[in-house]
């Protein structure tokens, strides 16, 4: 077996593990949802009925619940680990360690598609938006924002989860890197939704791209060093 | 995949090529905050021994094998595995050695069967080999009837039975058992020892800790007994001590070392 195929075949394995234990614990994935969608609710509450300034907050809205749901869902994702020391076992694997990054990125990354897939429809019947016209730069821009959050979240998820305080620090330490891809995602789905009239869609969906390749890199190159004790 | 130096240590082998030894410390000691949970072990044991490592709570036994087994790193001291310098390659070592801990290591959402399958991927069996050696290793432990049941529902000592079959799927030649008797019912301790046999047969290395001195020591070639973070004694045959005087000082080393 190649060494290509075979990291993509763990890769695969660990993603495949944690999609069957994120989709058995019911009601862990429920809970994600719904505080996702409780966020929109409550930002809709919060910026009362007026319908166009609630059309104009929803790009942001959208991505911070989505934001807000993934930092639990990578967060879950690696405590799963830290239970009866799979993390520690996880480890004494003979893998590379950059296959296992790419598995729970993946994972990860998964998680945050159904999140954002689930939330697009629940902005739209909210806050008025027509999302409907626009559904394949949306659909971009949700993968790639995704693939962006779940490559920095892995890492940190890894890095904190031996911490005490790893329900704090992981925000804490997560939040600031993703502004960019926050920014970007919100900008592309705000071109996206008007009919990018300003053509500045492509330049936010770079510097998406470039933002990926950049954590997906790092992620792999420190991922290793983290799962050490 | 790139290939590795792999640093050989010239004194390991023993005359005209005999193998080296399966496991040589030199002055292992390991500090957590700080208390020295290891204060100097220098061991020597031969390929196909089983060792017991026996000693009081807090003596150093689960540090050591933890050390042993790559999962941590010791403070001080040097580690040769088959000759491979531990400290710096351990994926080579990790190819090599089974460890059973206290813990488990297992996903409670999956099913033994799904556990088994995930540990055999990631040792290294191909697509068509998982289900095949997996289920047979949960045969073996006697959990077949309850292969497609979630690990969430399974009892400690069902926990351990799986976590000794995932042994059975690796291919070691150097296997750690910290305390494999525990939780198990009389059936399971019989598992355990009949396994122990297995390895001593195919000429595996084992090293067993143990509060079962009894138990482990009828199977056992030689006994090290810790103390304090430093071997207080080795009997039997195929282990040989270093010097017995801790590398970085401790209280229970110094009152060990000043009877």
């Amino acid at each position: 077996m190649s060494a290509l195929r075979r990291h993509a075949t763990i890769a695969l394995a660990i993603a495949r593990k944690d999609a069957l234990a994120e989709l058995r614990g019911r009601q862990a994935v429920g809970s994600t949802i719904f505080f996702a969608a409780l966020v929109l609710l409550l930002f809709g509450f919060a910026l009362g009925p007026d319908s166009g300034r609630l059309a104009e907050a929803a790009p942001g809205l959208l991505w911070l619940a989505i934001v807000f749901g993934g930092l639990l869902t990578v967060a879950r994702l690696h405590q799963m680990e830290a239970d009866d020391g799979a993390l520690e076992q996880l480890a004494l694997y003979p893998v590379d360690r950059r296959a296992v990054y790419a598995g729970k990125a993946l994972a990860g990354a998964g998680a945050m598609l159904l999140l954002g897939g689930l939330l697009f429809p629940v902005v739209a019947i909210l806050y008025g938006v027509p999302l409907g016209a626009a559904w394949l730069p949306l659909a971009v821009t949700v993968v790639l924002g995704s693939v962006g959050f779940a490559a920095v979240g892995t890492a940190y998820a890894g890095l904190t989860v031996r911490m005490r305080a790893r329900e704090v620090m992981l925000p804490l330490l997560m939040l600031p890197i993703v502004a960019p891809l926050l920014l970007a995602a919100v900008k592309a789905t705000v071109a996206a939704v008007a009919g990018d009239p300003f053509g500045e869609l492509g330049a936010w969906l770079q510097l998406l791209v470039g933002f990926d390749i950049v954590m997906l890199i790092a992620g792999a190159a420190t991922y290793g060093f983290l799962l050490e004790d | 995949m790139p290939q590795t130096t792999i640093y050989v240590a010239p004194r390991l082998g023993g005359a005209h090529g005999s193998p080296p030894p399966a496991v040589d410390t030199d002055g292992l000691a390991r500090l957590f905050g700080r208390s020295a949970a290891l204060a100097g072990v220098s061991l020597r044991i031969e390929a196909g021994r089983t060792v017991a490592l026996l000693g009081p709570n807090g003596a150093g036994k689960t540090t050591l094998l933890r050390i042993l087994a790559t999962a941590i790193r010791p403070s001080f001291g040097g580690l040769f595995i088959d000759g491979v310098d531990a400290l710096r390659h351990p994926e080579i070592i990790r190819t090599r050695v089974a460890y059973l801990s206290h813990a488990s290591g297992m996903y409670d959402d999956l099913t033994a069967a799904e556990n088994l399958r995930f540990a055999a991927t990631m040792l290294g069996w191909s697509g068509s080999e998982v289900a095949t050696v997996a289920d047979r290793a949960i045969a073996e432990v006697g959990l077949a009837p309850v292969a497609d049941d979630r690990v969430g529902t399974f009892s400690a000592g069902m926990r351990k039975r799986l976590a000794l079959a995932r042994l059975l799927v690796a291919r070691p030649s150097l296997v750690l058992l910290d305390e494999p008797h525990a939780a198990l019912d009389e059936d399971g301790m019989g598992l355990v020892d009949r396994l122990l046999g297995l390895w001593h047969e195919f000429g595996i290395t084992v090293v067993v800790a143990s509060h079962q001195a009894d138990r482990v020591n009828r199977a056992a070639d030689a006994t090290v007994r810790l103390h304090g973070g430093l071997v207080a004694d080795v009997t039997g045959n195929g282990v040989r001590a270093g010097a017995l005087a801790p590398v970085i000082p401790t209280q229970a080393a110094a009152v060990r070392t000043s009877r």
